[in-house]
């Protein structure tokens, strides 16, 4: 009898994972994420973004959903680096759900799948915020998106299997279809190689220096921290013997620094989006760096 | 989701109970700027041990600094006529202060936001229970000393006890919060005729809490920016449709 109910109970637990013919929840950190899980899991995965794409990356106001999708979820997709440091953490622990913590397998650190730039070599962090890691927006180098798609697949093979084949043939299409869109972006791009451009914020570093453009300058003295009329001073000088042609700005900082900078040097102020969601044009991962590479190739 | 909405629900219960008082205080007073003068000076403590400390004795450090500007304030209502003007001032000089002290951070403003601010959502249960010990400490040493003492020791036992809650009170709720629930209750209990301001206060402000969770999580709105609404919503009203005349609490004092 007793032998009898062990033998229910060990099925019973197992019950769940043998009979979910429902799609697989997944909660995603950011916008440009849940579109390439879309891409990728189709009709057997649930998708919610947390973060919304207009709003700063680094800072996210809390609603009480949030804890309710991150507890329920199957997989939770970060993009990582300590971009989330500022909420995730709180998140996660409110949640309280076993199987999307750190290091388990529902927990996905995309940031684990590329190569970082802008890794301190020194421990003091006497630059601003920056973090430890790298700089976190590695998902602007539309290379690493080929590399990101492909940690999703393998990791939605692994909690899903029997639908393995189904989400190798998604990321095969979808690999295939953002192969075509590179060769056209770089062809986009490429007159505009050696360009000399001032960012805000060190957010487009990586699309930047995929098509190798320079960087010139940032707007922000150091990392998160408001330009100074000090730090602008210098700016001038240093534009005035080498000039740049496009100031990037971002969706979500204030611009005035970077228009008067623009106006002043005569640079081409360029607001570009970070995120899916950020401008209306970038609805997808696709028309994101469409949008990128028309805006500042145009 | 219960458990959630309830320790949201135990935290913002926790800060009325102390905060109904101290926020008839400040009202009879004339001071009630003074929780964001002082919660403001303690994130320049934050920002300073952030400075030079690299984020070490961060609770000594704000608390510290917490607690000088109520002594400053508390010396201050003695020597001016119009406490307010010095209050608002303080607070202008802590904000300013923050800004500065950390243009020359080595981690800057979201290091700094991270520490100094959490979410009402997101606060743990064992931090609710900590408060809840430590207003129950000072809530039963103002009621053994409060109305026995006069004079400086009154204004420095009051000022003591009001720089600790509220430091620790913006470190789980933010400064808006804290706010919202010192004055809002308080305001709406002074112009009741009937019963105890204090106790009016509470259940004034229980309700409002209660509303506000649920408001917040039926619509999704973030919470603690429900609360501050929903508690500023009802004051207002209030303050706009009852007569001025009935207020109780300035009458007697």
């Amino acid at each position: 009898m007793r032998r009898c109910l062990s033998t229910i109970l060990i099925c019973a637990a197992f019950l769940p994972a043998v009979a979910s013919a429902d799609p697989l929840k997944v909660v995603a950190a950011y916008p440009y994420i849940g579109d390439l899980v879309e891409r990728i899991g189709g009709s057997n995965v649930r998708v919610l973004s947390l973060a919304r794409g207009d709003y700063n990356p680094h800072v996210i106001i809390p609603r009480p959903s949030f804890i309710a999708h991150v507890r329920r979820a199957d997989l939770l997709i970060i993009s990582g680096a300590q971009l989330e440091i500022g909420w995730m953490p709180p998140l996660l622990r409110q949640a309280n759900n076993p199987a999307v913590q750190t290091g388990e397998p529902g927990f996905l650190d995309l940031s684990q799948y590329v190569t970082l730039s802008d890794v301190p070599t020194s421990v003091s962090r006497e630059l601003g915020d920056v973090h430890p890691e790298g700089n976190p927006h590695f998902y602007l180098d539309p290379e690493n998106i080929l590399l990101l798609a492909r940690a999703i697949k393998d990791k939605l093979v692994q909690l899903d299997s029997r639908n393995a084949s189904y989400y190798e043939d998604r990321y095969r299409e979808f690999s295939e279809l953002w192969g075509k869109k590179l060769v056209e972006w770089t062809q986009k791009m490429t007159p505009l190689r050696n360009t000399r451009v001032v960012e805000y914020h060190k957010v487009f570093d990586y699309f930047v220096h995929r098509y190798k453009l320079q960087i010139a300058a940032t707007v922000e003295p150091l990392p998160g921290i408001p330009p100074t009329s000090k730090h602008i001073e210098q700016l001038e000088a240093v534009l005035t013997t080498a000039p740049a042609r496009f100031l990037l700005q971002d969706v979500y900082n204030p611009e005035d620094a970077s228009r008067h900078l623009a106006e002043k040097l005569n640079m081409k102020l360029v607001v570009l989006p970070h995120d899916v969601g950020s401008v209306k044009e970038a609805t997808s991962i696709f028309s994101l760096f469409d949008e990128l590479v028309r805006r500042i190739s145009e | 989701m219960i458990d959630i909405l309830f320790s949201a629900f135990l935290l913002s219960a926790v800060l009325l109970g102390i905060h109904s008082f101290f926020g008839l205080e400040i009202i009879k007073r004339g001071i009630i700027f003074t929780d964001l003068a002082i919660g403001q000076m303690a994130a320049v403590g934050g920002a300073v041990s952030i400075l030079f400390l690299d984020g070490e004795y961060l609770d000594p450090t704000s608390l510290s600094f917490a607690l000088a500007a109520g002594a400053i304030v508390a010396f201050a209502v003695q020597r001016t006529d119009k406490p307010e003007a010095f209050i608002g001032l303080l607070y202008a000089f802590g904000l300013s202060a923050v800004f500065i002290i950390l243009s020359k951070s080595s981690h800057g403003m979201e290091t700094f936001q991270k520490l100094m601010a959490s979410d009402i959502l997101f606060t743990p249960l064992s931090e609710i229970f900590k408060t809840a010990g430590i207003y129950a400490v000072l809530g039963i040493i103002l009621l053994l000393f409060y109305n026995r003492v006069n004079g400086l020791a009154k204004e420095v036992l009051f000022f003591v006890t009001f720089a600790i809650t509220v430091t620790v009170a913006v470190r789980l709720a933010g400064v808006l919060v804290v706010f919202a629930l010192l004055v809002a209750p308080a305001l709406i209990a002074l112009r009741i005729k009937k019963g105890i301001p204090i106790i009016n206060a509470w259940i004034i402000g229980t309700v409002v809490n209660i509303a506000a969770i649920l408001v917040s999580y039926n619509f999704d709105f973030p919470t603690g920016y429900t609360l501050v609404l929903l508690h500023a919503t009802l004051a207002l009203t209030v303050s706009l449709i009852m007569p001025v005349c009935t207020v109780r609490g300035l009458q007697e004092s």
